[in-house]
């Protein structure tokens, strides 16, 4: 039997008191680039964290390529999974470079990076922009700077999956383009992108999937298609968006 | 590709400098002191030269060298691990936990304890405990608190103090001179076998942490950060608290408390040649040991022949490193 590359089975989690995610149910093949959406608190970075493998769902369970994602050891899963977090430490005291080679960490088995690895890290640098700056302190950076240097860490792994909590955070309205361009291109080449967002037209104009997350219970999985025509899902985000379209027919969200 | 290693070779040439400077200390600054030593008596082996350089001078430059290094590596470790650039074995309160062990095994006489000089088991207890108390106390909501860390080591550090005075006066004077002594921070009067106990100590350690220095690079990003990079962050935070410990209480039990040497070289090492573990882990292990034994060798020259104790020369320089520290990053 062919399993999916992602598949979450029932997937809950929770605090005593507070239920952030419960029976969460999706299958995800690698190509795909989708977007989770929904409101603050609606559980989006937890489920991130859960497909990860940074936390362990209290009830169901994850699976990547049809073995349980905590049977998986931890450099190999790394090799097939990169996140990248939100809220990262401003002040890291290393260059741009040096932070992007962290994402080849699994994959350098001596005390040094090979070559290959500083070739993956300068592929990802020139795909996320960052090149120019790759000798600077990070530190020294600004946000959405620093953002690019984080997204070019987790390209430079090489992974199967990439999840994003909001990757388009800090960036300018050029650079959110450029970002959300590059994960469509990644998808393409075969990588399964999951990217959290705010910005619905940036995910409406480039993604394939949508799935809404709200009050920790996955409500609506649709293909972009459906979701331009139904937009039923947009209440769920705020009383004032509309589904409108762009003068050349793309779906285009308006706020009142 | 050539060009961009030129980073790593220069890093690697400031270990080898490191290493020459450590060697050329340990050396060098055994001829240094009070009174002076004739080079052809001590190899002539006549005392009183000989006796001097080898019971006094070279057991002490080497534990200088040893201690410094592995308070200055542990300093580096934690700064990493608790992505904190304060955090080092004396704001953590660990050397005062350390202190304060060591000195309780001195009121109550013990001597030795399992087989080891009872100061080092006292010491490491008392490290492992503090460590224990300010790690859980800054531990919100599944990660570590960079403020609540150091108010807690703080604290820490407070009510290990008042413990160690109210031990002081409470024991009989004979004890209280000997806790006093110690607790100047004096690297004097070590015995070779206690130097290679703890030279084994700061060796093995130090090949369990500084092996693991693209973990601490990760940790020093962050936990999430690492664990998706497919480091194993519950092991390398067991090692680390681990490793830090036993090099806290190493050099505390033979050394008295001394500080900031885990700040300074650290910081020196991160702003001046590398912020890579890799590179700055070795460094911060050779030049701490470098700079702790420089200390002591000002300490018995400048005021000779009374001697003025390694720590409190640390605490001279050190002090007035922080606050600049304080000023350029706040």
């Amino acid at each position: 039997m062919n399993e999916p590359l992602l598949d979450l089975r029932n997937v809950s989690f929770g605090y005593p008191g507070r239920q952030v995610l419960e029976s969460v149910q999706f299958a995800a093949e690698s190509g795909e680039f989708i977007v989770l959406i929904g409101v603050n608190g609606a559980g989006k970075s937890t489920l991130l964290d859960i497909v990860a493998g940074l936390r362990t769902p209290h009830a169901g369970e994850v699976r990547l390529s049809g073995r349980s994602l905590l049977a998986w050891p931890a450099g190999e899963r790394a090799r097939r999974i990169s996140h990248l977090p939100q809220g990262t430490k401003q002040e890291l005291p290393f260059t741009v470079e040096q932070v992007v080679l962290m994402g080849r960490y699994a994959y350098a088995d001596r005390w040094f990076e090979s070559d290959t690895d500083r070739t993956y890290a300068e592929d990802a640098m020139l795909r996320m922009d960052c090149l120019a700056f790759r000798d600077r302190l990070f530190s020294t950076l600004s946000g959405g700077e620093q953002q690019r240097v984080l997204l070019a860490a987790c390209i430079a792994q090489c992974p199967a999956v990439m999840l994003l909590d909001e990757p388009s955070t800090y960036l300018d309205i050029h650079q959110q383009i450029h970002c959300f361009t590059t994960l469509a291109e990644l998808a393409r080449e075969g990588a399964l992108c999951i990217a959290v967002t705010h910005d619905l037209n940036l995910a409406l104009a480039h993604c394939a999937r949508v799935l809404v997350l709200d009050g920790g219970k996955l409500e609506a999985d649709l293909p972009i298609g459906a979701a331009a025509r139904d937009s039923n899902w947009l209440a769920r985000l705020s009383p004032l968006l509309r589904m409108a379209q762009t003068p050349d027919g793309k779906p285009w969200v308006l706020y009142r | 590709m050539s060009g961009r290693r030129n980073g790593l070779v220069s890093g690697i040439a400031w270990i080898g400098g490191s290493a020459a400077a450590f060697l050329a200390a340990a050396c060098l600054l055994p001829w240094i002191g009070s009174g002076s030593i004739g080079v052809d008596r001590v190899f002539a082996k006549a005392a009183p030269d000989y006796p001097i350089f080898v019971e006094l001078r070279v057991s002490r430059t080497l534990l200088g060298l040893l201690a410094g290094g592995a308070l200055s590596l542990t300093g580096a470790l934690f700064q990493s691990m608790l992505r904190d650039s304060l955090a080092e074995p004396y704001t953590l309160g660990v050397s005062a936990g350390a202190a304060l062990g060591a000195v309780l095994t001195l009121a109550f006489d013990f001597d030795r304890l399992l087989g080891v000089p009872a100061t080092w088991v006292g010491a490491l207890s008392g490290a492992a405990i503090v460590m224990l108390i300010v790690a859980s106390a800054a531990w919100k909501s599944g990660r570590l608190s960079g403020v609540r860390l150091l108010l807690s080591g703080i604290a820490l550090n407070s009510i290990c103090s008042a413990f160690i005075l109210l031990t002081g006066s409470v024991v009989r004077e004979r004890h209280s001179i000997s806790i006093t002594q110690w607790l100047l921070g004096n690297v004097d009067s070590v015995s070779y076998p206690a130097v290679s106990g703890f030279a084994l100590v700061v060796l093995v350690t130090s090949v369990v942490v500084i092996s693991q220095a693209r973990g601490w690079n990760l940790m020093a990003v962050g936990e999430s950060w690492a664990a998706s990079r497919g480091a194993d962050v519950k092991r390398l935070t067991i090692a680390g608290y681990c490793c830090g410990c036993l090099l806290t209480a190493g050099a505390i039990a033979l050394t008295g408390p001394i500080g900031f040497v885990g700040l300074i070289v650290p910081h020196l090492v991160r702003s001046r040649i590398s912020p890579d573990n890799r590179i700055l882990m070795p460094c911060s292990l050779l030049l701490g040991g470098v700079l702790l034994a420089g200390c002591d060798t000002i300490g018995r020259v400048v005021l000779a022949p009374a001697e003025l104790p390694a720590g409190a020369v640390m605490a001279v320089v050190g002090g007035p490193y922080l606050v600049w520290l304080v000023r350029r990053r706040f």
